[in-house]
């Protein structure tokens, strides 16, 4: 219990540390200083799990909240779901610090970094521990802070801070979303505790408004993890330095509306039509984002769009009720997709800065590591088994064959898409010949061995990630389903697969037959996508991301700019200020002659005072003498 | 209890001390006079016993009072940095005595169960605070405040003493408890009406203390003229020991007459809020400021004193704590810039002199800014949830215009406090390091943190009180 | 309770007694008193010295600290005579009163010569 305290304190430490110390505190120290809070956090959970006896615990911290009947204690909850949470966030967390002392290595503001990357560790695990919707929230929020800030790290390119500001407003809209739902839940349940409100459910006990709690709540998760039409954001946010995009855009914070869905699993089973949407809802994102990641030129922005993508999946996973599927690919995604991150950061490193994989190129021998376990990320987000996406993704589609197959088919395609853009960037980058500047090819290098253990080690997880939830058809016990079904509802009964069916074949065949396609015209042909003005029809369509922001820009931000000057012409300067000013200067005005009553003068003084004894005295006891 | 008999060895040793210690060791024996009463005080929690003949009560509500009294007693001693330079002309130890003794008048205040205590603890208070208001011997501004509060003061103690002896007439008792049995079992309309008159005298007498409209003309003019020091002492001490005064007579004993008293308190609580808020906008200089905030201060705690909700004790000490911890540091930080400043402006007290604070002293601007923002009652201080007990506890007894009044004085309030901030914080001005005493600046620190911490969780000490 | 308010008329009557003799009689010299006015006599001293400086001399505070102090020992010490004549009912008790009650006037004694407010001259 003491030790379960640390988890979450000791990043805040470091924050403190690192926070009030910088820009004192040499960068090894702070880089230190950063990476064992985290480490050592990941131990303690370590142990938790080992030590984990199925019981979910509640952790009374404190009373924070008593207003009249509503008590909202700050208290942590301790059970599958959160442990394993606890695993993903502080493992990879660790891996992304230690990473980022080699990334970040010659940047001004390290020790500001690692303060902020070790505040999104508390929130992020605040968010995971929190025993009630409430304390969910403030890490929830925390995160959405904590991404802002490392969005807009360098914050000296005025681009970079508008994404950031993009991501935060686009978070808030989801946020706003999310509060409505705490309160209709206080409203209906008279609290936000996970345990009361899910027996409460559970007892079969009529409570209104499920439904639009559940919507609401959904809303939130848009928001946080990317989804139409919240989505924009996300790729945006690879204006943040590489390890943020790794771990807060890929394997962590945009994962927490799939955790939250999960947590409130029993809301969503009761009203399916929310649960209908939610899938569908994840299907248009994972094949927008797949079609967009088509023709991205950005080694960056194919990532956060494939990451935009994944995310659609698990949504459809979760839409099917496959929640333990869904878990399994946000976990599985948070290995490859911080592999395929970190891997991106160690080109971008080497190429000083560039990220156009029009202009790399070859980089297969001068990085072998990287080179390397790129490729094994590669193979493990576009599913070709035995690779841990392979796995993960299979259990979604397959739960979605049961579901809905025009959905299933949908999905289909998308994950041909994914692994056809997957390759495509993957050789474009690392095949061929180099196409990049005399000065970049001179200083082309494999990054140091900080940047590379966590490679290697997130290799080793993409390609193993499987085995946890590994299905009885290859011979696994499904560890992670039997891990997570004491919080989950009965799962629906899948008949025995077979290898050779339409539900087992169609994934393969998508997975391999765009990858061959992929390596055949970059690989073989070496065919390098043009330059930007000579893409035309739907390609441009795709490649301007089908001009979304511009849509969004007109149909929502052109009207408000203009209600807004409105207001601030006309509105706010003949009534407001009229309104506001004046009763200003009324009290002004009255308190310059309120002030003059204070003469100085003893006698005036005590003259009022008897004044106003006799007064009262006159009209208080008029009935009672007279 | 003993903390009264305590109190008053301390402060005849204190006077004894001063022949052979200087000024810092009587300072810090006179902190260990505080913790020692303090901790004597603490001893009787939940013994609820009776005194000096069963004149003198000691309760839970009268302990909590009493810490509050001697907890701000401990920081303006902690924040009493010089009475001027010269110990010749300064006597610090016979200031520090009188403070003691005052304390325990303050003391008396709040646990008396007879009229007669009420009495002689208000006059021990309000004596030592005459003698404290003029301390200041060659400022013109300080003498005349002295002999303005001494006369205003002793008016209206007769006005209070009118009433007890009217009330003793009707009742023939003293005893608190005695009267208030009266009461209740006598119906109204056989109650001689002079009772009634002697009962608003009483409220009246205390209203005086406690500065409430139109019994305010005092404050301003005396808090500006009393050497800062008292000035905190007097806006926090006092208001204090009087409000718990007034509180535990009107809701008590007086609880029965209810419909006698409850329009006029209204009245002057609106009056209060209104004059108090209106009046410092105008002002320019700090210390007037914080006077007419007093006033206002008053004027939201009047408004509890008939809501009768189990909380409201509660929230009434709550209330004190938090004015107290943000007062305490306002006229601390006033005291430092002030005494830097008067070498260099006319007019040191003014917000003028706190302009560009902030560049150089980042702490103190940072204590003063808190302190202001308690005092207008923004969240995470604990100068909001004050506000927000008060205003819930007077609402739920379905008394909805004043407290609209109120939340609007507040929204008044945040102007001028804001004023310091702006001062502080956004505008220029030539302020050098200013040298703080480390006494000093753990006391501040401390007060700053506890206005933070009651912010962030006020169940801390509304659990407690 | 048992008083009624017309209990208290005498008292309000002696009280307007009082201020109606007051009245009266400033009302009644002023009426009566022959006006003839003067420079010779409206001075203070009209017997022909002519005054010299202002009535306010300035005195010694140390003057007005003695003429305190007596009074307040002086009162102190009044409290003796009814603790005296009640003594024996008192029993010891009363007598560690009177101890205590000494003892701190004593204290208030001691402070007064120590602090040096008696010496005259200093």
């Amino acid at each position: 219990m003491s030790l379960l305290l640390l988890i979450p304190l000791l990043p805040l430490i470091g924050f403190a540390i690192n926070g009030l110390a910088y820009p004192k505190l040499s960068k090894s120290i702070a880089g230190i200083v950063g990476t064992i809070p985290p480490l050592v956090a990941f131990v303690i959970s370590l142990q938790l799990f080992l030590n984990f006896d199925g019981q979910t615990q509640i952790i009374q911290l404190a009373d924070w909240i008593k207003v009249a009947d509503l008590s909202i204690p700050f208290a942590f909850q301790i059970d599958a779901l959160s442990i394993m949470m606890l695993l993903v966030i502080t493992g990879v967390g660790t891996l992304i610090h230690l990473y980022s002392m080699g990334y970040m290595a010659h940047d001004a503001g390290f020790g500001k970094f690692f303060s902020f990357l070790n505040l999104f560790i508390f929130f992020m695990l605040i968010l995971v521990l929190g025993a009630n919707f409430t304390v969910l929230f403030i890490g929830w929020e925390g995160v959405g802070l904590c991404s802002y800030l490392l969005i807009g790290f360098w914050n000296q390119k005025n681009s970079y801070g508008d994404a950031a500001r993009k991501a935060f407003i686009m978070n808030r809209i989801g946020d706003l979303g999310f509060l409505v739902g705490i309160f209709l839940l206080i409203q209906e349940f008279g609290t936000t505790d996970y345990q009361t409100i899910f027996s409460t459910i559970k007892d079969g006990t009529e409570v209104g408004n499920i439904g639009l709690i559940a919507f609401c709540l959904f809303i939130g998760a848009m928001g946080k993890s990317a989804q139409i039409p919240l989505f924009t954001w996300l790729p945006d946010a690879m204006a943040g330095p590489t390890p943020v995009s790794a771990l807060i855009h890929a394997a962590t914070m945009v994962t927490a509306g799939i955790y939250m869905v999960i947590r409130a699993n029993a809301l969503f089973e009761l009203s399916p039509e929310v649960l209908h949407f939610v899938g569908w809802i994840g299907l248009a994102t994972a094949l927008l984002g797949a079609a967009i990641g088509l023709f991205q030129n950005d080694i960056k922005k194919v990532l956060a769009y494939s990451t935009v993508s994944q995310l659609g999946y698990m949504f459809m996973g979760l839409g099917a009720s496959a929640y333990t599927a869904s878990f399994f690919h946000v976990m599985t995604h948070a290995f490859f997709k911080a592999l395929l991150f970190l891997g991106a950061g160690s080109v971008i490193h080497a190429m000083s800065d560039e990220q156009d994989i029009r202009k790399m190129g070859g980089l297969k021998s001068k990085m072998p590591i990287t080179y390397l376990t790129f490729l094994l990320g590669t193979i493990a987000i576009s599913g070709i088994p035995p690779f841990a996406g392979f796995f993960s993704k299979d259990e979604i589609l397959a739960a979605l064959y049961h579901h809905d197959f025009a959905m299933w088919c949908l999905a289909i395609l998308g994950s041909a898409l994914t692994s056809f853009y997957m390759f495509r960037v993957f050789i474009l980058t690392f095949w061929g010949d180099f196409r990049g500047t005399e000065k970049q090819a001179h200083h082309l290098h494999e990054s140091p061995w900080s940047m590379t253990i966590p490679l290697i080690i997130l290799a080793v997880f993409s390609v193993g990630g499987g085995l946890i939830n590994l299905p009885h058809f290859a011979g696994g016990n499904e560890f992670l389903a039997h891990w997570l079904a004491p919080i989950l509802p009965e799962p629906h009964e899948v008949g025995e697969v077979s290898f050779f069916s339409l539900e087992m074949g169609a994934p393969l065949v998508a997975a391999f037959l765009p990858a061959i396609f992929a390596i055949y015209y970059f690989g073989i042909q070496k065919a390098v996508p043009g330059n930007d003005e000579s893409v035309q029809g739907i390609q441009k369509v795709i490649y301007r991301k089908f001009y979304i922001d511009e849509i969004y820009d007109f149909v929502f931000v052109r009207p408000i700019q203009v209600l807004s000057t409105f207001f601030a012409q006309v509105i706010d300067f003949l009534v407001i200020d009229l309104i506001v000013e004046g009763v200003g200067k009324t009290v002004k005005t009255a308190s310059d002659e309120i002030r003059k009553a204070q003469t100085g003068n003893v006698g005036y003084y005590i003259f009022m005072m008897v004044l106003s004894i006799a007064l009262i005295l006159v009209l208080t006891l008029r009935s009672r003498i007279l | 209890m003993t903390a009264i008999i305590a109190l008053s060895l301390f402060g005849i040793s204190n006077l004894f001390l001063g022949f052979w210690f200087p000024r810092k060791t009587i300072q810090l024996v006179t902190l260990l006079f505080l913790v020692v009463s303090m901790a004597l005080t603490v001893s009787d929690w939940n013994h609820e016993l009776l005194w000096f003949g069963n004149m003198f009560r000691t309760t839970n509500t009268s302990i909590n009072f009493s810490l509050i009294i001697q907890l701000a007693a401990f920081f303006v001693v902690a924040f009493s940095k010089a009475f001027g330079q010269d110990d010749e002309h300064t006597h610090p130890a016979e200031y520090y005595a009188i403070m003691l003794f005052s304390v325990v008048g303050a003391i008396l205040m709040v646990s008396f169960d007879h009229m007669i205590v009420l009495f002689v603890g208000l006059e021990i208070l309000s004596v030592a605070m005459y003698v404290l208001t003029g301390s200041d011997k060659r400022n013109l501004r300080s003498n005349e405040a002295a002999i303005k509060y001494f006369l205003m003061g002793s008016f209206t103690t007769g006005f209070l003493l009118f009433g007890i002896t009217l009330v003793y007439g009707a009742t023939r008792s003293f005893y608190i408890s005695n009267i208030g049995t009266i009461l209740t079992t006598t119906a109204p309309e056989s109650m001689p009406s002079f009772l009634f008159i002697g009962v608003l005298l009483i409220i009246v007498g205390l209203l005086f203390k406690v500065s409430a409209a139109p019994f305010h003309f005092w404050t301003p003019d005396v808090y500006e003229g009393a050497p800062t020091i008292f000035t905190m002492f007097m806006s926090t001490i006092v208001k204090t020991a009087s409000f718990a005064a007034l509180f535990q007579l009107v809701s008590g004993i007086f609880g029965s007459l209810y419909t006698v008293w409850v329009l006029p308190v209204y009245f002057i609580s609106m009056l209060t809020l209104v004059v108090g808020n209106i009046s410092a906008v105008y002002q320019q200089s700090v210390k007037r400021m914080l006077a007419f905030s007093s006033i206002s201060h008053a004027g939201y705690l009047i408004l509890t004193v008939s809501s009768k909700q189990i909380s409201t004790t509660s929230s009434i000490l709550y209330y004190s704590l938090s004015y107290t911890l943000a007062t305490v540091v306002a006229f601390a930080v006033l005291i430092l810039v002030s005494e830097y400043q008067s070498a260099r402006v006319e007019k040191p007290e003014n917000f003028s002199s706190f302009e560009g604070l902030a560049k150089n002293n980042p702490g103190l601007a940072l204590c003063f800014s808190i302190s202001m923002l308690s005092l207008a009652g923004i969240p995470l201080t604990a100068g909001f949830w004050g506000k927000f007990f008060i205003f819930s506890d007077t609402f739920s007894r379905n008394i909805i215009y004043p407290v609209i009044l109120a939340i609007l004085m507040s929204a008044v309030g945040i102007y001028y406090y804001f004023k310091g901030i702006i001062a502080v914080y956004l505008k220029a001005g030539e302020i050098e390091k200013i040298e703080v005493p480390t006494l000093f600046k753990m006391a501040l620190w401390a007060c700053t943190l506890g206005t933070i911490i009651l912010g962030i969780y006020p169940s801390l000490v509304k659990s407690v009180f | 309770m048992n008083y009624q308010p017309q209990d208290f008329l005498p008292i309000f009557v002696q009280l307007a007694a009082a201020l109606a003799f007051i009245v009266l009689v400033m009302v009644l010299t002023h009426a009566l008193g022959p006006k003839r006015h003067s420079a010779k006599k409206d001075d203070s001293f009209e017997c022909g010295i002519e005054s010299i400086g202002d009535a306010r001399t300035p005195i010694s505070v140390k003057y007005f600290l003695v003429a305190i102090l007596f009074v307040l020992f002086d009162l102190e010490i009044v409290f003796m005579y009814p603790w005296a004549v009640n003594f024996k009912q008192l029993a010891w008790n009363g007598f560690y009163e009177m101890i205590v009650f000494m003892g701190l006037l004593l204290a208030g004694f001691i402070y007064v010569i120590k602090k040096g407010i008696l010496t005259w001259e200093k």
